[in-house]
């Protein structure tokens, strides 16, 4: 199970069966480019890897202007 | 995915420059795209002393952070809009990025101003997301004229500035598509506005301000919700993702060979501008939008006050 921080939102999420960061956003059905995602401090790009008990802060980007 | 540059493990992927980038080869991307941007649309030089606007968002303190390390003299202006459990906590945001980067900063409080925006959303019959983003232009210009300040920057970026044109465009809006750009010269009391990061997504300047360690302000207003530019913006999102390249095709296309033709036609049909009589902004009205907003709020506290009393 990976634990998901959205933000700003504060919602706490958690997905199952989740093994990669495209996955994550595709289940929170965010494009790669409308997201930060950080793990640990590191910010991760969509073809990285995610393993049974990370917690992500997923960031959406969009500003209301 | 590896890193362009230095073919390090990368942690960001631009899809639209076909380009990944380590944390550290992506600041030097960040600030060779600010840097033609600048010397690109002659926006300003060293020489000259800028107002940085600032809400507490990641675009505009990447902005001010990015123009400080290239050596720019710039002063951060911050609004504090009197909002409850939300100006307080942009405020306190921008005030301490400022403090820790040694930063010059002006706050103009809008209570003090006699318009706090929940007054306006009290007392004004017109969306508060238009009237409080005409106010904040107001106060942009006008302590941007009063300060001597050679230019006034703001953090647009270009999702920022897509979701407008295509705003302008569904409108067919020739005033506005006239002269929408990432510098506006200065003209007729007007300071001349300029965007630096318009090469650049809401996506890269968060990855820019989450690698410098800057701490945003990210709460929604609580205003502002349902605005049709986030919708736009999501449209937006999804046609690059498709087509990875086509905002920066569609807003540069429109200022290489769309401009002109709106700006010919506003030449023909536009108004001439006069000082406001109340405050000296440049207005075609006798008193500016912004003193007349501020006349109708004061009648229609005083009209409360009556029947109250």
């Amino acid at each position: 199970m990976i634990t998901v921080n959205l933000e700003p939102d504060g919602a706490v999420i958690e997905l199952h069966r989740t093994r990669s960061v495209i996955a994550a956003l595709n289940k929170l059905k965010l494009r790669s480019t409308m997201a930060i995602v950080v793990r640990d401090g590191e910010l991760l790009t969509a073809d990285r890897s995610l393993k049974p008990g990370d917690t992500i802060m997923v960031r959406k980007v969009t500003s209301a202007g | 995915m590896k890193c362009t540059r230095c073919k390090k493990l990368a942690c960001v992927s631009l899809p639209s420059h076909h380009s990944g980038f380590c944390k550290d080869c992506y600041p030097l991307f960040f600030t060779r795209q600010v840097e033609t941007a600048i010397r690109r649309e002659k926006m300003f030089t060293h020489d000259e002393r800028i107002l940085v606007a600032l809400s507490g968002g990641k675009d505009s303190l990447a902005l001010m952070l990015e123009l400080k390390l290239q050596g720019y003299d710039v002063t951060g202006l911050h609004i504090d809009l009197g909002i409850p459990n939300s100006s307080d906590k942009a405020r306190a945001k921008v005030e301490t990025f400022c403090d820790s980067h040694e930063l010059e900063l002006q706050v103009l409080e809008m209570e003090k101003q006699g318009l706090p925006i929940p007054d306006i959303k009290k007392h004004i019959n017109r969306p508060v997301c238009a009237v409080c983003g005409k106010i904040k232009r107001h106060h942009f210009n006008r302590i941007a004229r009063e300060g001597g300040f050679d230019a006034l920057a703001t953090g647009h970026n270009l999702d920022d500035e897509v979701a407008r044109l295509f705003a302008n465009t569904l409108r067919w809006d020739t005033a506005y598509l006239s002269d929408q750009g990432p510098n506006l010269p200065a003209a007729e009391g007007f300071v001349r506005k300029v965007k630096p990061l318009f090469r650049l997504s809401e996506f890269e300047t968060a990855n820019y301000a989450f690698l410098k360690g800057i701490e945003i302000h990210s709460d929604p207003c609580p205003y502002a919700s349902g605005a049709s530019f986030t919708h736009h913006k999501e449209l937006w999102g999804e046609l690059e993702f498709r087509s990875p390249g086509q905002k920066f095709q569609f807003y540069h296309g429109f200022l290489k060979r769309g401009k002109q033709a709106f700006a010919a036609m506003e030449r023909e049909s536009g108004v001439e501008l006069f000082p406001c009589e109340e405050c000296g902004s440049p207005t075609s009205a006798g008193l500016c939008s912004v003193c007349r907003i501020k006349e109708t709020v004061r009648e229609s506290k005083a009209k409360d006050e009556a029947s109250q009393g």
